[in-house]
């Protein structure tokens, strides 16, 4: 079996070239002498700065300069301070939907981690098998969201839908999510699982295949039980690509919009109002950019510390 | 290689994957269904097995020029966005890989927080600067705005792979009168070769689902697939058949992605010096 | 600049401050690299670390502030610097 992992030792460009000098599996990861200092490594990277700059950093200005103005147009505005954010951050609107969208967060990694990473476990490893599995898991992915939120629209639907037709008539259980709260909520966090669980399992999938076998020969000798060899064998070597994994369905799920808009329009009542449906409903509905440009940066101010902390806390442990 | 085969160590595994993964596909076979049936059955009963098939669905989709015209810019921009991030992110990964510079760290994190903008109120400056520097409703200027969210990650998972490269192998190339362009291109590429597969996928598959942004800066020659789709509204209610058909086609591009960098994933990749 | 972006002199003041400390932290670098150390936050950090925590401390403070208080934005202002020196220097 050629299931190469790390590139160390392996042909280059037709010729082979010398495996590092500690060889083995793994090994140039964890080398010991730093990274050499050289200024003129930003070269390199000026194309990425200059090409994000230019969708980044003009729209940051300008949301900035919308949460201190109450603007009507460029020419007719005035100058309000900090009004916005004070009135932004007293709301009680935006107060209930700030924790709903926390817990609508918490929620979703709490779920989807652990499924992601135990399909990523049970997927096949080789042969036919191994691609039909890796091309259907992904599926949801490819899916455009607001096409998430049609299929989920329809599917939950009580009626015409195969889901909710079954929780009503097969499980006997009344199901309405344009009606229930829970019923609507349930919907929404159930298909964000569906819809995200296969990124946590594609990424965890290719974390584990990362794994160099010797490893768990290693297990197999000192008699592991597979509990054991997921929990001291697997799991530490799943911190790069779980770090990814975190901060992508944190901030997506913390912005969630385009599918809880389509399926419940943030209905019934305020039960699915994330922070994003509210935000649009102030910027895009009633059009008074002030409000929305304080709203935009509280919540980016909210999300980058969330992430902040969570990137340091998982790249930074064990250190 | 000694992979446990967790078919053997937990037999019940296999079973409860595919049973997940034929969940997973219930809302997916629903839409199907509904794509080839008339309208008036997906809204008259229920029933599980369609009872008249068509295929006017389809056929609508490809002969009306708004629908498969919004189809073939949707593939044109992800493309395009794609070879793009991965033409800038490449050096630039490969910078944060071999060297440290002065607020490398930093960098770093601040090409990620761009992920991070609630987009409701930036679309009006998004608007505002496509439409000023001349790129409001071209192809370009999708990939461009795309390219907001997909360069980090780009960066970061050819970073992560990059990282796992020894250094030696840039040493003794230098040794050996390579020049940096020379290298990159002639050893370092093809070696990263699944990172290269893996990142396309990626950004290929966050630009295609995306609709608030590339639907602001697009009106008539770009316009995305999504957009389009969530226009079919018209007096007689939704048409709920075409929109299902027009679903079940937003899918194929990604499926044939998939298909080709499956191979590269199922090589494992860590992302991270473990 | 475009009037789309309806600047007002404050918000350039905040923007022009920022890149001037940006500025800054460049310059100091190129005279003394950074060293990265542990303070009372508990995790390495180096200076530019610490800015960055600090920076957002600070915005934490005016943002809690105005929440929940009617005294005067001056004083959330002072608090907020006061903050981001103490972690700028012991975090």
């Amino acid at each position: 079996m050629s299931e190469q992992t790390t590139v160390a030792g392996s042909q280059v460009g037709g010729e082979v070239v010398p495996a590092t000098p500690a060889g083995g599996s793994g090994a140039a990861e964890t080398r010991a002498d730093p990274k050499p200092r050289n200024n003129r490594a930003w070269w390199l990277v000026l194309p990425v700065v200059v090409s994000v700059a230019f969708t980044a950093v003009i729209p940051l200005m300008t949301v900035v300069n919308f949460s201190v103005q109450d603007v009507f147009s460029p020419s007719d505005r005035i100058f309000v301070g900090l009004e916005w954010f004070r009135s932004v951050t007293r709301d009680p609107e935006v107060r209930a939907a700030f924790v709903r969208t926390l817990l609508f967060s918490a929620q979703v990694l709490l779920l989807e981690i652990p499924l992601g990473v135990a399909l990523a476990v049970v997927m096949p490893r080789r042969g036919v098998w191994m691609s039909v599995a890796l091309v259907l898991v992904a599926l949801p992915l490819l899916i455009p969201w607001n096409v998430v939120g049609t299929i989920w629209q329809i599917f939950a639907r009580g009626d015409i839908g195969l889901g909710g037709w079954t929780i009503n008539n097969v499980l006997g259980i009344n199901f309405n999510y344009t009606l229930d709260s829970t019923d609507a909520w349930i919907t929404v966090l159930v298909m964000d699982v569906w819809h995200w669980t296969p990124l946590v399992a594609l990424l965890a999938y290719a974390g584990l295949r990362s794994i160099p076998g010797p490893y768990f020969q290693a297990a197999q000798i000192d008699g592991a039980s597979a509990w054991a060899t997921f929990r001291h064998i697997q799991l530490p070597r799943l911190r790069g690509v779980l770090t990814i994994a975190i901060l992508l369905r944190f901030m997506d799920s913390f912005m969630i919009y385009t599918e809880p808009f389509v399926v419940t329009g943030g209905g019934p009542g305020n039960a699915t109002s994330f922070l994003s449906i509210l935000l649009s409903k102030i910027a895009v509905g009633q059009f008074d950019l002030g409000p929305a440009g304080a709203f935009s940066l509280l919540y980016f101010l909210f999300v980058q510390i969330l992430c902040y902390v969570f990137f340091t806390v998982l790249t930074r442990s064990g250190r | 290689m000694a992979f446990p085969r967790s078919g053997q160590r937990l037999p019940w595994a296999r079973t409860v994957f595919w049973l997940y993964v034929a969940t997973l596909m219930l809302p997916l076979l629903w839409m199907f269904g509904m794509s080839i049936r008339p309208n008036e059955d997906i809204l008259g009963s229920f029933s599980l097995i369609p009872q008249r098939v068509t295929f006017d669905n389809y056929v609508t989709f490809f002969t009306d020029a708004a629908w498969y015209s919004s189809y073939l810019n949707s593939i044109i921009y992800t493309s395009l966005n794609a070879v793009m991030s991965l033409v800038v992110a490449l050096p630039a990964a490969y910078a944060f890989s071999r060297f440290r510079f002065a607020g490398d760290k930093h960098l770093f994190f601040w090409l990620l927080t761009n992920r991070m903008a609630p987009p409701a109120v930036f679309l009006l400056p998004f608007f505002q600067i496509y439409q000023s520097v001349g790129l409001f409703d071209t192809h370009l200027g999708v990939a461009i705005a795309h390219m907001l969210f997909n360069v980090p990650l780009a960066v970061w998972i050819l970073e992560g792979f990059m990282s796992g490269i020894p250094r030696e192998i840039d040493e003794t190339a230098a040794i050996d009168g390579y020049s940096l362009p020379r290298f990159f291109i002639k050893i370092f590429l093809p070696m990263i070769r699944s990172a290269i597969g893996v990142t396309a996928f990626f950004c290929f598959m966050f630009s295609w689902v995306e609709l608030l942004i590339a639907r602001t800066i697009t009106s008539v020659n770009a316009k995305p697939i999504a957009a389009t789709m969530t226009r079919t509204v018209s007096a007689a209610g939704v048409d709920w058949g075409l929109l299902a058909a027009a679903g079940v086609l937003t899918i194929v591009p990604g499926a044939i992605v998939i298909w080709f960098v499956r191979n590269y994933i199922a090589k494992g990749f860590s992302l991270g010096r473990v | 600049m475009p009037d789309w972006m309806v600047w007002t002199v404050p918000t350039a003041l905040v923007f022009a401050g920022l890149a001037l400390l940006l500025v800054v932290m460049a310059v100091w670098a190129r005279l003394s690299p950074p060293v990265a150390r542990r303070g009372f936050l508990r995790i390495e950090t180096d200076r530019g670390d610490r800015l960055y925590i600090g920076l957002i401390s600070a915005a934490v403070v005016l943002a809690g502030w105005i929440a929940v208080s009617d005294l005067s934005m001056w004083l959330a202002l002072g608090c907020a610097l006061l903050v981001a020196v103490v972690i700028g220097i012991w975090g």
